[in-house]
This record gives structure tokens, C-alpha cells and sequence, in this order.
């Protein structure tokens, strides 16, 4: 899938993407990755483990020189745009470990040529807004994980970009930080920033993300805001079936295939995944098919479909496979 | 608005203050080495001789004279035959040679010596040969005037006429000058090695003195008859000169300024593994996507390292001198020293650069940081003199195949200008040679680190 570019605007798009592609010998990493990101959305970028997320992130920002296609940002070449434009916060932790906060913080600030005055009141509102302040001038080596996963945020902010790129920014994390995280994010659109998120947690995409763009194989699978994907792909709640003899899960799903109302049915990491519009109604029927197999049913659940499901449907695959 | 490469360099200088086991390792190993060297080396007679051959230098400003043999005038160069004589003569029983010869003018041998790369310079003084001439005719003269006195004595005069009579009749005895000649003999008289040397030149030189005397006699005898006169005077002398500087040189004083240079080497290792962090922790990529421009990079990591070699080099330097370096020159001599070190810094930052650009992980760019500088620390002299690789002649200087490590240079100067006292015009071509080659691979560690980890892959 490609997005169609409009001819008319550039004021709108914080950043375009036309034909992205990279290639190391035969392996496409990013394959013809055409998109644009509205100015002050939040925008995820949804895949697997390998799927060409980071590399086109890469591409974006300029880390990377692109094999084929353009990327603009602000309507502009990239090459052409101001570096302190963009933040970026990567996926491992990329920290100074014998600074302290302050010191990092600061060094990134002097490297983007921000007045020390303006660079001590980012600082500190960052630390603050990060609950970081009391640990500004301890040393990164004696900070906890989700200390350091905060600072690796602030590294890509300080300098104040339009457009902030947090690369899987919560790995890790406790659910306490997390949600500190997200606050943050979300305050970022508050003012007027651009986010792009990339991260293989649905429920962090779901949560944030105004859009979301699935990519698999360094392809564009879908984009569309969670709500309108949930709706139009994978619409109906989730039977997930777990048999206490997992290997019979083909026979038992070829058996229940001829369900009418199953709008789909998958092995999942091991248990059996039935997709239906109205699955507390079905739930009858399927149970006494999978007993007139002689399958016997060692755990059941009904949820909500979410994003993972829609990814599913759509690749095939989990997300952490 | 705050510089960047000042920025870098002081958060360069924070971790490298802050990493207590790399400050360790660039500061503490080598003044572990430095007290191991000075309690082995210490002493003046911590080295042994053997019977290997001696590296002298003969400068032979002998201008020759005109001896009369057989009544015929001849010009002979005895300077050129005594030095002859010193590169053929052997050990007693053994075909080995007791010295190699090093052609040297005086300045070079000066040079030499101050490097160890020369046991002993003779210097051959201008009258040389009339010294042997005279020394020559007197000892004629004694035989001939002992024969004729002896066998007056034991003859009757009409035997004494007749022998008289038996000389022929245009025979005059030689009439010796008092042309005496002093060769000097110039080393560091702390050494063991010139000590060998210098006792092995005193005693060829009395055999030379002995022949001499022994084929004047020789001829007379050949007409007058057998006698043993014995000469009285000294013609011919030798002298011991200390060289400048080195009047209680121990080893441990040639071993100090490249301990120095040893420290300079292992930033090798420290430099690479520092840059090669960086690209391994991604914080280089962080900074990429900066404004920082690879001139501040460079420049900046540059700056930490100079920072921490001045101090290497003062700590050291005092650590020596405290350990019992004997230190000539005065404060201007340290500041010399201290500018040439970060010559070799900067050398050893740019070695650590190109290791950088491609060692595949910090672990790796240390390993080879030290597989390298460790070697090179023996290549370059820094704990024992060097075997003669002769490269070639440039600027009257004979190169060595370790010359064209800048790393040479700089252990050459710095060992000069502490333990000699040397000035600058002294170790200048040191230092220039030290330059070109510091910014030939300056060149190759910014290129090569530029293109490898600060371009976009």
C-alpha cells in the first residue's frame, strides 16, 4: 500500500515521504515507503521486530542515506532543513553514563547552539516535567532504568524540534513511568509538535497515536487513525482458545471454520484466536465443536479486538515475533 | 552561544577524570613501570658488557706528517692507521670484533652518544701524526744512543771508532720534536658500556704507542745490534671526556623520557576505545544529528587528550626526578619537553583516531590500541637503545628504519632536553621530523575516522 501524496500542500505535513526505499544487496529493508505526517499529530509507526521501522526512521531523519525516494520536511529537501528541526530519541539508551543529567542535557543543548540561558531553562523544566529534578545532578550510571529511558526523551527534546521522533521510547518501562512517558507525549502536542512514534506496543499506538501506520517487510500495510483500523479491519471482539493439547490447534481451527459468523480464525502464540462480530452469542456453538472433536479446552477469554489484532490480521504474525 | 569543540572536550575530560580504571590505566601503569625501571636500572652498573662489539665513532682531524724512512720523506696519516687498527682488532682467542665503527663528524657523534646509539667517540686530535713521528723518532734515537753508549762501554775506543765508523757516513740520528698529541675519548661516564669501551680504546692505543716504538727500535737495531732501551716521555696520551649532561648518567635516565613516550603510547589504546564507545553507545549518532560538525569532534577530542598528556607528562616527569632522573636544564627545559610530548600526543590521538575508524567495537579498539602501542613503545627506543637500521642519509643525518615513527623523534628530543639540557635548536630537526610525521598521520586518523563514523551509512 501507498499513501497518495497531495500536490496542493506542504504547510499542512510536517513531514512527507515519497518512495523511500533501502536495500543492503537483496534484502529490501524499506520497500517504496511513500507517506505523510500532518504537523502537530502524533504518529505511529506500527511493526514487528525487523520490519524496516527503524531504518526508514533512520531515512527520515538522515542517518541513513535512502537507496531511492525524497523526504521532506516542513515541505523542504531534508538535507536542506535546519538539524535542530528534528529530535530524536532513540530505542536503546544512548546516554553519557559518567555525565549527570545536567551534563548531558547541556552538551546536547551546546551541540545544537542554544544560548546557555536558554539551554539551563529547558533543563530544568525538562527535568521537572520528566520527574527528573531531584536526580539532576546524579550521574547517569546511578539512575534506574526508567530514569535513564526518561533522559534518553529529554536528549531528544531539548533543543525544542517541531518534529520529535521517539523511537520505542517506553521499552521497558514500569507501568508508573509509562504512564509519566505518555503524559509528556501527549503534552508534546499541546505545543504544536510533531510526533512520530515508533513502537511494536499496540496498547502504547492505541493509546497516543492519532494515526497509525502498520508496516511489515518495509512495506506501508495500512495507516489510519486506531479507531477507523479496529473498525474497518478488525471489527467484532476476540475468543482466544487455549487447548490443553496445543498441537491439535489446526485441527480443532479447520473444524471451526465452518462457523457461520466467524469472521476469522488464527493460531496465536499457541492458542486459537476466533474473530466474530457477535462472539458471546457464538461462544455456544464453538465450545460444543471443539468438544465433538474430543479437544479439550484448558482456558477461555473473550476481549475487546485491538490494534494487535489488526495486526494480526494483517501480517500474519505477531508483533514480538 | 557556548563553543562545541570546548563543550566536548571538557565532557572528554569529565569522563576520562570520572572512569577511574582508565585513569588508571593511563596515568598509574606507567609510573608502575617508572618505579619498576628506576629500581632496576638505577644504578650505573646495571648494565653488562660482554664481549659483543662496541659502537665508536673515531672523528680523525689528524692532518698527517712527514716521516723520514729509510732516508725518504714519506706522508703518512697514523690517525687513519690507528683507526685501521681499531676496526680490525679482536676480542683475544675469538674472531669477534672489539668495535663497529659508526662514521659520525663530531656534532653526529654528540648525537649519537646522547641517544645511545654510540658506546664511545674517539676524537683523533690535528698533530696526531707528528705526535707518532716524534714519538717514533725519540724511541731511534734512545736505541741508537743506548746501542752505541753500551758497546763503548764494553769495547776498547779503537772498537769504538771502528764501529763508529761502520755508520754510514750521510747516517744522522733522528731528532724528535716535542710534539705531543692528547685523543680524547667521550662518553657518558656513568655507563657501563663506555666504561668496556673506553678501557678497550686506552689499551689498543698503548699497543699502537708499543708498535710504534718497537719498529723504530727495530731498525736501528738492524744496524747497531741488539739492545732494549726503554723511552722516556709521553708522546701520545689519551683522555677521558664526560659527556655534557651525563656525568652520573645511570640507565634508569636514558629509560625515564621514553617511559614518557610509553605513557604518550598507551593513549593509543585509551583514545580509540574512548571514540570507538561512542560509536558503540550511539551517543556519535546523537551527536551526528547534532550541529556539531566533524571538526568539532575532532578538534574536541583532540583538545581532552593534549589536556591529559601535558598532565602524563608532568606527572611522570616528576615521578622521575623523585625516583632519581638526573634532570639537566631548567624550567624552559620542561616546557620544551612538555611541547614535544604533545607532539607525540597528538601523534598517539591520531593512531587512536585511525583505530577507531575500524575496530568493530571498543573491546576490539583497545585490544589493538595496546597490541600496537605496546610494540612501538620498543620500535621507538623508549626502554632500550636500537640495532643501526640504516634507511638512508638526509640533512647529514643517517635515518633509521624506526625514524619514521614520529614516536622516535619525540623520544630522541625529550631525552635530550632533560637529560642533556639541549635546546630547542638543539632537537629541532627531531622536532621537525617529529611534525611532518604527526600530521601524515593526523591526515590519515581524520580522514579515515571522517569518512568511516561521521558520514551518513
Amino acid at each position: 500500500m501507498t499513501e497518495q501524496l497531495s500536490d496542493h500542500t506542504t504547510d499542512a505535513y510536517a513531514l512527507q515521504v515519497q518512495g523511500l526505499t533501502k536495500r543492503y544487496g537483496d534484502l529490501v529493508a524499506v520497500d517504496d515507503l511513500s507517506l505523510q505526517i500532518k504537523k502537530e499529530e502524533i504518529f505511529g509507526f506500527l511493526g514487528p521486530n525487523g520490519a524496516g521501522k527503524t531504518t526508514a526512521i533512520n531515512m527520515m531523519v538522515g542517518l541513513l542515506s535512502p537507496t531511492g525516494g525524497a523526504v521532506l520536511i516542513n515541505g523542504q529537501d531534508r538535507a536542506r532543513v535546519p538539524k535542530r528541526s528534528v529530535g530524536v530519541c532513540p530505542q536503546e539508551l544512548v546516554l553519557w553514563e559518567e555525565l549527570t543529567c545536567v551534563e548531558n542535557l547541556t552538551l546536547i543543548g551546546d551541540m545544537y547552539d542554544l544560548p546557555r540561558v536558554v539551554t539551563n531553562e529547558r533543563v530544568r523544566s525538562l527535568l521537572a516535567d520528566l520527574a527528573l529534578s531531584e536526580k539532576a545532578k546524579a550521574r547517569v550510571s546511578q539512575l534506574s532504568g526508567g530514569m535513564k529511558r526518561r533522559l534518553n526523551v529529554a536528549l531528544a527534546v531539548v533543543h525544542d524540534p517541531d518534529i520529535v521522533v521517539l523511537d520505542e521510547p517506553s521499552s521497558g518501562l514500569d507501568p508508573q513511568s509509562r504512564l509519566l512517558l505518555w503524559d509528556f507525549i501527549r503534552s508534546l502536542k499541546g505545543k504544536g509538535k510533531t510526533t512520530i512514534l515508533t513502537t511494536h506496543a499496540m496498547e502504547e499506538a492505541d493509546a497516543l497515536s492519532d494515526r497509525v501506520a502498520i508496516i511489515d517487510h518495509g512495506k506501508l500495510l495500512q495507516l489510519d487513525t486506531p479507531q477507523n483500523l479496529k473498525r474497518t479491519i478488525g471489527s467484532g471482539d476476540i475468543i482466544e482458545i487455549q487447548l490443553a493439547e496445543p498441537e491439535r490447534n489446526e485441527t480443532v481451527i479447520a473444524g471451526l471454520k465452518s462457523v457461520k459468523g466467524i469472521q476469522e480464525i488464527k493460531d496465536v502464540g499457541g492458542k486459537i484466536n476466533v474473530r466474530a462480530l457477535n462472539a458471546v452469542s457464538l461462544l455456544p456453538e464453538i465450545l460444543e465443536r471443539v468438544d465433538a472433536m474430543h479437544a479439550r479446552v484448558s482456558d477461555i477469554a473473550i476481549r475487546e479486538n485491538t490494534l494487535e489484532d489488526v495486526f494480526i490480521y494483517l501480517t500474519g504474525r505477531g508483533l514480538r515475533e | 552561544m557556548t563553543v562545541k569543540f570546548l563543550s566536548l572536550a571538557v565532557k572528554g575530560l569529565k569522563q576520562a577524570l570520572r572512569d577511574r580504571r582508565s585513569l588508571f590505566f593511563l596515568l598509574l601503569f606507567p609510573v608502575v613501570f617508572m618505579i619498576i625501571f628506576a629500581f632496576a636500572f638505577g644504578s650505573p652498573s646495571s648494565l653488562g658488557t660482554g664481549t659483543t662489539p662496541h659502537k665508536i665513532a673515531v672523528i680523525n682531524l689528524d692532518r698527517g706528517a712527514t716521516a723520514s724512512i729509510n732516508n725518504t720523506d714519506l706522508h703518512i696519516n697514523a690517525g687513519a692507521n690507528f683507526t685501521a687498527l681499531l676496526e680490525n682488532v679482536t676480542y683475544e682467542g675469538t674472531n669477534t670484533h672489539m668495535f663497529t665503527l659508526t662514521n659520525a663528524s663530531a656534532d653526529q657523534a654528540q648525537t649519537l652518544l646522547k641517544s645511545r646509539g654510540l658506546d664511545a667517540a674517539i676524537t683523533i686530535p690535528e698533530n696526531f701524526s707528528q705526535a707518532v713521528v716524534s714519538l717514533s723518532n725519540a724511541s731511534a734515537r734512545t736505541e741508537a744512543t743506548s746501542d752505541i753508549g753500551l758497546q763503548v762501554i764494553n769495547a776498547s775506543s779503537a772498537q769504538a771508532a771502528a764501529l763508529s765508523a761502520q755508520l754510514p757516513t750521510n747516517a744522522t740520528l733522528p731528532r724528535p720534536s716535542n710534539v705531543t698529541a692528547q685523543v680524547t675519548v667521550e662518553g657518558d661516564t656513568g655507563s657501563a658500556a663506555f666504561g668496556a669501551a673506553q678501557g678497550l680504546i686506552f689499551n689498543v692505543l698503548q699497543q699502537y704507542e708499543s708498535q710504534i716504538q718497537a719498529t723504530a727500535s727495530r731498525q736501528v737495531d738492524a744496524t747497531l745490534g741488539q739492545n732494549q732501551s726503554q723511552l722516556n716521555g709521553n708522546y701520545i696520551s689519551a683522555a677521558v671526556e664526560p659527556l655534557t649532561g651525563a656525568r652520573s648518567f645511570t640507565y634508569f635516565d636514558y629509560q625515564a623520557p621514553g617511559l614518557i613516550v610509553f605513557a604518550l603510547l598507551l593513549q593509543v589504546s585509551s583514545v580509540a576505545q574512548d571514540l570507538a564507545r561512542e560509536t558503540d553507545s550511539g551517543t556519535l549518532t546523537r551527536l551526528k544529528l547534532s550541529n556539531m560538525r566533524s571538526f568539532d569532534l575532532l578538534f574536541g577530542t583532540l583538545l581532552t587528550w593534549i589536556i591529559i598528556a601535558v598532565v602524563q607528562i608532568l606527572l611522570l616527569f616528576g615521578v622521575a626526578v623523585a625516583l632519581g632522573f638526573q634532570w639537566s636544564g631548567g624550567a624552559n627545559s620542561i616546557e620544551l619537553a612538555v611541547f614535544i610530548g604533545i607532539i607525540g600526543g597528538i601523534a598517539s590521538i591520531s593512531l587512536g583516531l585511525l583505530l577507531a575508524a575500524f575496530a568493530r567495537n571498543e573491546r576490539q579498539a583497545a585490544q589493538l590500541g595496546v597490541l600496537i602501542a605496546v610494540p612501538v613503545s620498543f620500535l621507538t627506543g623508549a626502554f632500550f637503545p636500537l640495532p643501526s637500521e640504516p634507511l638512508g642519509t638526509a640533512f647529514g643525518t643517517t635515518f633509521q628504519v624506526y625514524d619514521l615513527l614520529p614516536w622516535t623523534q619525540v623520544a630522541d628530543a625529550i631525552r635530550q632536553v632533560l637529560v642533556f639540557g639541549s635546546s630547542f635548536s638543539d632537537v629541532a630537526i627531531y622536532v621537525g621530523f617529529a611534525i611532518v610525521l604527526t600530521a601524515i598521520l593526523f591526515i590519515v586518523g581524520v580522514i579515515s575516522y571522517s569518512r568511516v563514523r561521521l558520514r551518513a551509512e
